[in-house]
């Protein structure tokens, strides 16, 4: 935990309108190459904390947002850096599978295409080592050119992961992307964090403690916008420091 | 235990009921608007000849044709749907994708509701007024088209704003996640996904500009010239003026008909291209 945090947040409040903030002042840092869970019920600020990562709250929500989001030291609120690019760096795989409508190629290749890349060697390239990444190349690699909506909703979700892999990101951010799922699928996308840890930083909010137990290393736990406790998985699953932590990993409450 | 006594319809006998009444509103309007096309066919379709399609109209309208009439009606639809489209797509993007409903939305869409409402004789008057008097455009191809223009504004504003609302709020974010600026999302996903709603939208108001007498009456003119229009300063008759020139003024019961004939079936011929294109356009966005 001494290296340079990958991620780094401080001090981070988001308010909607004039509204209270549900997020107040957190501060935690993330490490290169690592899985790290957000936990806690609904509104507990999990959600807003993602979304502000990679600005979407600011831009769709128009949250007001305090405090510093650092990637590599960089902070991303400064409104000086471009959001695409900030955006490319750090993708978000939303709840609900979504694809875009139009095929599956079309689908992993939209994001690149935006970033520049043309060359048709290139983007192939890119769709076979992203869908491999997401474990569902051998799924549809006959089917690259039907709609993505032929997929199951697993395998929709793999696709958006893929999606986000094929720009090439430095860290992922996934919000509750086995919400809807079948074990198989869930099970398929964890093996996939699992696999790719060397490559990218994972942050994944879950409403399922046992998904954050299987697969992070570090877990923080939300309630009402502030951040309770964060520690190593094992730690705080096993011997929680505050009581609210202790209560809602043993389902009590949320 | 009083309302099973109460109930005189059981719930199974009132779905049997509605199903046989749904079928027969759908059935008077399919009859009603079968028996509208199959009369003016009817009456038109034997008169309509090559030399009809093809030749200009002698001894106003007694004799010969409507082959001016024809490019003229054309030209005055699509200049006022070349002028609406992006104007009206313009605004409903605008009013959808960069505001926050709120009261100046509200007046806008109010206002376009309003203008939707207006008889198209007013319409009429304003062109006659405004583009062929004050701008001096005469009565021209420009002056109707422009009139038109605004008159189906309403029309394509909406639809395409009800299309462009329809389109999941998912996909515009999984857009600026993958890197889209808020314009290229809208262009690039926002935009395809809405076309079927902004096409029914400018076919409409294709329809309206087409068939429309009042407003073209006043600001096209109603000269009936032996040449093709070649410019967009030549004034023109349309069909539907043709057709009521032709029928108010006794001149010709066969040649109104045909002219009619004519009408309904570009109208027709417009519609099916239109959604044909559209179709071969979304296979690529399913």
């Amino acid at each position: 935990m001494n290296a340079p945090a990958k991620l780094e947040i401080r001090n981070l409040s988001v308010r909607y309108e004039d509204a209270p903030p549900v997020v107040r002042s957190v501060s935690l840092a993330i490490p290169r190459n690592f899985i790290y869970a957000f936990i806690g019920p609904a509104g507990s600020g999990k959600t807003s904390i993602l979304r502000t990562i990679n600005l979407l709250s600011i831009e769709v929500d128009r949250a007001k947002v305090e405090g510093e989001v650092r990637l590599d030291g960089v902070d991303l609120l400064t409104g000086k850096i471009d959001r695409a690019r900030i955006r490319r760096k750090v993708p978000m795989v939303f709840a609900t599978p979504q694809p875009l409508p139009r095929s599956i190629y079309e689908n992993l290749v939209f994001g690149p295409r935006l970033a520049g890349v043309k060359q048709r060697a290139r983007l192939d390239e890119l769709v076979e080592k992203s869908l491999t990444a997401a474990q569902l190349w051998g799924e549809v690699k006959d089917r690259l050119h039907q709609s993505a909506f032929t997929l199951s909703g697993g395998q929709q979700q793999r696709l958006c992961i893929a999606r986000a892999i094929a720009l090439e990101p430095e860290v992922i951010l996934l919000d509750e992307p086995c919400s809807g799922l079948d074990p198989i699928s869930t099970l398929k996308i964890e093996e996939a964090m699992e696999s790719l840890k060397e490559r990218y930083t994972w942050l994944i909010v879950t409403n399922n403690t046992k998904q954050a137990a299987r697969v992070s290393e570090r877990t923080a736990f939300f309630l009402m916008g502030e951040l309770v406790e964060d520690e190593p998985t094992e730690r705080l699953f096993t011997a929680p420091r505050d009581s609210r932590t202790a209560d809602y990993i043993e389902g009590r409450f949320g | 235990m009083s309302t099973a006594v109460r109930r005189r319809v059981s719930p199974r006998q009132a779905q049997a009921l509605v199903s046989v009444l749904l079928w027969a509103m759908m059935a008077t309007t399919v009859l009603v608007l079968a028996f509208i096309i199959v009369f003016v066919l009817q009456r038109g379709l034997p008169h309509v000849t090559w030399e009809f399609l093809s030749q200009p109209p002698r001894a106003s309208g007694r004799e010969g044709g409507v082959w001016p009439i024809i490019v003229g009606t054309l030209a005055v639809t699509l200049f006022a749907v070349a002028i609406a489209t992006p104007l009206g797509l313009g605004t409903a993007i605008y009013l959808t994708e960069f505001t926050r409903e709120n009261r100046f939305t509200r007046m806008v869409r109010f206002g376009a509701d309003s203008l939707a409402g207006v008889p198209s004789i007013i319409f009429g008057l304003f062109g006659f007024v405004f583009f062929v008097i004050t701008l001096g455009f005469g009565w021209s191809i420009l002056a109707g088209g422009l009139t038109l223009a605004f008159m189906v504004l309403p029309t394509v504003i909406r639809t395409s704003e009800e299309a462009i609302k329809a389109v999941p709020a998912g996909y515009r974010e999984v857009a600026l996640t993958l890197g889209a600026t808020k314009w290229q999302s809208i262009v690039k996903v926002v935009l395809p996904s809405a076309l079927p709603g902004i096409v029914t939208g400018v076919i409409l108001g294709m329809g309206r500009s087409i068939s429309e007498t009042a407003a073209v009456i006043f600001t096209a003119g109603s000269s009936l010239s032996q040449v093709v229009p070649t410019s967009l300063f030549d004034g023109t008759r349309t069909l539907s003026v043709h057709f009521y020139q032709l029928a108010r003024e006794g001149i010709s019961a066969e040649k109104a008909y045909a002219s009619a004939a004519v009408l309904v079936l570009s109208i027709l011929v417009i519609n099916v291209s239109a959604y044909t294109l559209m179709n071969r356009f979304i296979r690529r966005y399913r």
